[in-house]
């Protein structure tokens, strides 16, 4: 067991016992080898179920809006999952002192996709070592390096460190290298029109709206989404392109300085579609045309549901 | 009746059932299978390893199927066109999940004409899965790796040739013109299936599963397991068993489409006053479960789920209906 | 091509009734554009049944049928402007198309319950298919094969009854007991006060070699039951008729379901005993 999966099980354990929340939103073990589940964890006891590894995929922020606003939270916050939080907690999601935040400095999630795209379908076994991540399966043991194997989100992660947490357990990292950061938005934009344009066809080509990028993502919380409001109706209902091109453009546009780059989303998708280029693309925007990222602030709004006076724009006058 | 047919020559049969019908077969996309009509008999991926990812239900209950082109007051409905089709390397997991379908779609009272027309135009050549996947578990639900229910042809691989298994005279006009199979090819054809079968993990038992599972229904159960789902569609649109459907009129199109639906979805049973019936997560999942674990059984006495762990392998939570089975067959009130 | 279930066979509004003061229930009586159509309808339809209509771009809407075939070559629904179907056809004029399939489901099993006495129970807009199977009753060719026949039904106030006019009919009629009721007293009223529980417990229709057919909505339901429990009427003598969201109405979209019965092709009627049988889903 790694030190921090056990500094995760004490803390949670502390603030189960003295109440000071009433659930701590953290991973277990999965049932496959290269997934761990979230668990919900409500008496002391349970938290040795606790564990934290690259194989824990999901953004626990997403379980934020499940709850109601009265329960006391404590979160396991990576990076990505803190500035989700302090979106949303500018959003009017979920009450600031509500929530307890327990911060981990993220080395990046294994995307479980790009192991088994080498080593086939059948993993019996999978663990971390160092730099290193180690398969069995039935032909052997095969081993990746971490770096080559992260989720592509986690590779180009900006900021691994969390915000705002109420105890960061884990030594901090080195902040990501923006130029890495923003070199596939740079490459896509300068492809010409008709390549971007069939890229996003092929894309979106294989989606089946089951939406599982829109439950995966903390930031997706609408009671009701506009693909789902029937009168009028918004989309076609089909997966025809006037169905999941309108799905992704609009979804991405939703997200339009309020994405937090967590790759969560394309995690969750089970036909591997790709579409962070999309919303990457917004969050760069944001930095450039306005100066703002996500999570940068805890009381700054997302700029477009501010507005101000002496807006240079004439249309809010 | 067994026939012998090498692998070499399956390139030149697949193009010989291309001269009289449409042929389908797991083609490769990217990182995953999906069945699609061949234009060429190398597209054929038979070696996949896991089950495709996109189910072959979509070949009869298409995700999103044109019902009627509407004309001013008159709905001209579509599906005449639908003409012969073989398809080739569906595994017995998919093939079954075809057959409990049928009961909803063909055997009841009403007939469902788009997906009996499919499937009446439609020759199913199956491939046995001599290498089940870790996340497999036909044998739990009353299946198997070579279950041949459903199967028109059985296909058992020997290495350098497949024994067919032909099952049924659509079966035999594919086959037909084939030599016989040895009797020691047989023979062999017998330890492949009984090594697979063997190779099967089982998860869990089904041994008063059915009871379980209505003693349960008020119970705390479902909103213990339900709270990682995310509520997305992954694992009822994956699945080759689910087949819930919406009826949506599409008017820049001028059609009645469906499209498939999912109890998954808060918005699946919401009614036109606000009622709903299944409001949260927990009603929703346990009727996901409940569909295919009692009311399947009780209405056709077999299980709603033929175990091919799509559900298993693509949840991106990780919230394995293997562990929901045995929990609730472990669940006990507090 | 097959038979097609999902194909609506064409139909013409030929008549609208407002029905309540408050114009949210109209009636709508359509006729058939094809004599094929209407005869096939009329050889299946009985009284619990309802039908799918269909308005293209608003898509389909399971409504009860609110007539007996006696009435006349129409078939009545009567129709709560609440969501976008229901907004479009009360939007919709005499002479208008509009696409129907049915009848689907079962029908209050009247043919079982030949020489017995009848208890009719209804509440709000529920009474629509009460009041088919109330009419279908009053058939002067049906009328004599069964005992006494008594209709409970309630409204929250005067002007919320529907089939205002067939009911005074009624009143005149000496094989019917009619007893309406309203909520709360108001002007005029010359009929019960108090909720359909408490008037069903007055009125006290007896329970030997009797059944009952009661719609309501679910509080009425709910308080309903246990009185005609003690008036000795058993769950297996208490018919509802149940409802969902529905798509196809044929049991194959697979939404509408309570448990393993689909209430669009094993219902919409149910014994109270057949539904004890069934989880709580819904």
């Amino acid at each position: 067991m790694n030190s921090l999966t056990l500094a995760i099980r004490q803390e949670a354990a502390r603030l189960l016992e003295e109440k000071i929340v009433d659930v701590v939103i953290g991973f277990e073990a999965g049932t496959l080898p290269l997934k761990a589940q979230p668990a919900f964890i409500t008496r002391k006891e349970e938290a040795e179920k606790l564990v934290f590894n690259g194989f824990c995929q999901n953004n626990l922020a997403a379980y934020l809006t499940r709850f109601p606003k009265e329960k006391r939270l404590g979160i396991i916050c990576r990076g990505c999952e803190s500035r989700a939080v302090r979106a949303l907690v500018i959003e009017h999601q979920h009450d600031r002192d509500k929530l307890y935040l327990i911060g981990v400095p993220c080395t990046g999630i294994i995307d479980w996709r790009k192991i088994e795209r080498r080593v086939g379908e059948n993993t019996l076994q999978a663990r971390e070592e160092g730099d290193e991540v180690i398969v069995t399966t039935r032909d052997g043991e095969h081993r990746f390096r971490r770096a080559d194997v992260l989720h592509d989100s986690c590779a180009r992660c900006l900021h691994p460190n969390p915000v705002g947490a109420d105890i960061v357990l884990g030594d901090p990292l080195p902040e990501g290298d923006p130029e890495r950061a923003w070199a596939p938005v740079l490459e896509f934009e300068a492809l010409p029109p008709e390549e971007r344009y069939a890229y996003f066809v092929q894309e979106t080509g294989r989606c089946i709206r089951c939406y599982a990028c829109r439950e995966a993502c903390p930031m997706c919380y609408c009671t009701e989404c506009f693909v789902d409001h029937t009168a009028p109706r918004w989309t076609e209902s089909m997966i025809t392109p006037g169905g999941t091109q309108a799905w992704h453009i609009v979804r991405a546009f939703h997200q339009a300085g309020r994405c937090v780059s967590c790759g969560a989303c394309e995690r969750a998708c089970p036909m591997d579609i790709k579409m962070t280029y999309l919303v990457d693309k917004l969050s760069y925007d944001m930095m450039q045309q306005y100066g703002f990222e996500v999570g940068a602030s805890d009381e700054k709004q997302p700029p477009f549901a501010a507005f101000t006076l002496d807006d240079r724009n004439r249309f809010v006058r | 009746m067994y026939k012998i047919l090498p692998k070499a020559d399956l390139p030149r049969l697949i193009e010989k059932w291309m001269e009289q019908a449409t042929v389908y077969a797991p083609v490769r996309q990217g990182d995953f299978t999906k069945f699609e009509p061949l234009s060429d008999p190398a597209q054929a991926d038979l070696y996949y390893a896991a089950n495709t990812r996109y189910p072959p239900k979509s070949l009869f209950l298409p995700q999103s199927e044109v019902m009627f082109r509407v004309k001013g007051s008159e709905f001209e409905p579509t599906g005449d066109e639908v003409s012969s089709r073989v398809v080739l390397g569906i595994h017995a997991c998919d093939t079954r999940a075809l057959q409990l379908l049928d009961g909803v779609f063909v055997d009841r009272d009403y007939q469902d004409p788009y997906w009996a027309r499919k499937r009446e135009q439609t020759t199913l050549v199956v491939l046995g899965c001599a290498n089940p996947c870790e996340t497999c578990f036909c044998t739990s639900v009353g299946s198997g790796p070579f279950d041949k229910r459903g199967a028109d042809v059985m296909l058992i691989d020997l290495g350098n040739e497949y024994v067919a298994d032909v099952r049924s005279e659509k079966g035999q006009v594919l086959f037909d013109h084939l030599p016989d199979a040895s009797q020691e090819q047989i023979d062999a054809s017998r330890q492949v299936q009984a090594a697979a079968a063997a190779k099967m993990k089982k998860p869990f038992e089904t041994e008063g599963l059915k009871d379980k599972l209505y003693n349960l229904f008020e119970s705390g159960f479902w909103a213990t397991i339900q709270q990682s789902c995310l509520g997305c569609g992954v694992c009822t649109f994956l699945c080759p068993t689910c087949y819930c459907f919406d009826i949506v009129d599409e008017v820049q199109r001028n059609e009645r489409v469906r499209n498939w639906d999912t109890c998954m979805f808060r918005i699946y049973s919401q009614e036109a006053s606000g009622h709903n019936p299944r409001p949260t997560n927990t009603e929703r999942t346990r009727q996901r479960i409940m569909h295919k674990y009692a009311y399947f059984v009780d209405l056709f006495n077999e299980i709603g789920c033929t175990g091919c762990g799509r559900c298993v392998r693509y949840c991106p939570v990780n919230l394995d209906i293997r562990q929901i089975i045995r929990s609730a067959q472990a669940w006990e009130e507090s | 091509m097959n038979h097609n279930p999902y194909k609506p066979i064409p139909m013409r509004i030929a008549r609208t009734v407002v029905e309540t003061d408050d114009q949210s229930l109209k009636s709508f009586e359509l006729v058939f554009e094809r004599d094929a159509d209407r005869e096939a309808f009329f050889s299946r339809y009985r009284p619990g049944q309802f039908c799918q209509l269909s308005i293209f771009g608003k898509g389909e809407a399971p409504f009860g049928v609110a007539s007996a075939a006696w009435e006349g070559d129409f078939v009545r629904f009567t129709i709560n402007k609440i969501g976008v179907f229901t907004r479009a056809i009360h939007s919709m004029k005499v002479g208008d198309p509009i696409g129907l399939r049915g009848p689907l489901g079962n029908w209050y099993p009247i043919e079982n319950w030949k020489g017995a006495n009848i208890v009719i129970i209804g509440g709000g807009y529920a009474f629509t298919t009460l009041f088919a199977l109330t009419q279908h009753l009053l058939d002067p060719a049906i009328r004599p094969q069964y005992g006494n026949l008594t209709v409970i039904y309630g409204a929250r106030e005067p002007g919320l009854f529907l089939y205002k006019k067939e009911l005074q009919t009624w009143y005149e009629r000496k094989d019917i007991n009619l007893y309406q009721a309203i909520d709360c007293p108001a002007d005029g009223w010359c009929y019960f006060v108090g909720y359909v529980p408490n008037v069903t417990k007055e009125i006290a229709p007896s329970a030997e070699n009797a059944v009952a057919f009661v719609c309501g909505p679910p509080v009425m339901i709910k308080f309903t039951l246990p009185v005609l429990y003690e008036l000795g009427f058993p769950a297996e003598r208490i018919y509802t008729s149940m409802e969902k969201r529905m798509k196809c109405g044929i049991g194959k979209c697979g939404r509408c379901n309570i448990g393993p019965k689909y209430i669009c092709k094993d219902g919409p009627i149910f014994t109270f005993a057949q539904l004890q049988e069934l989880p709580p889903d819904l």
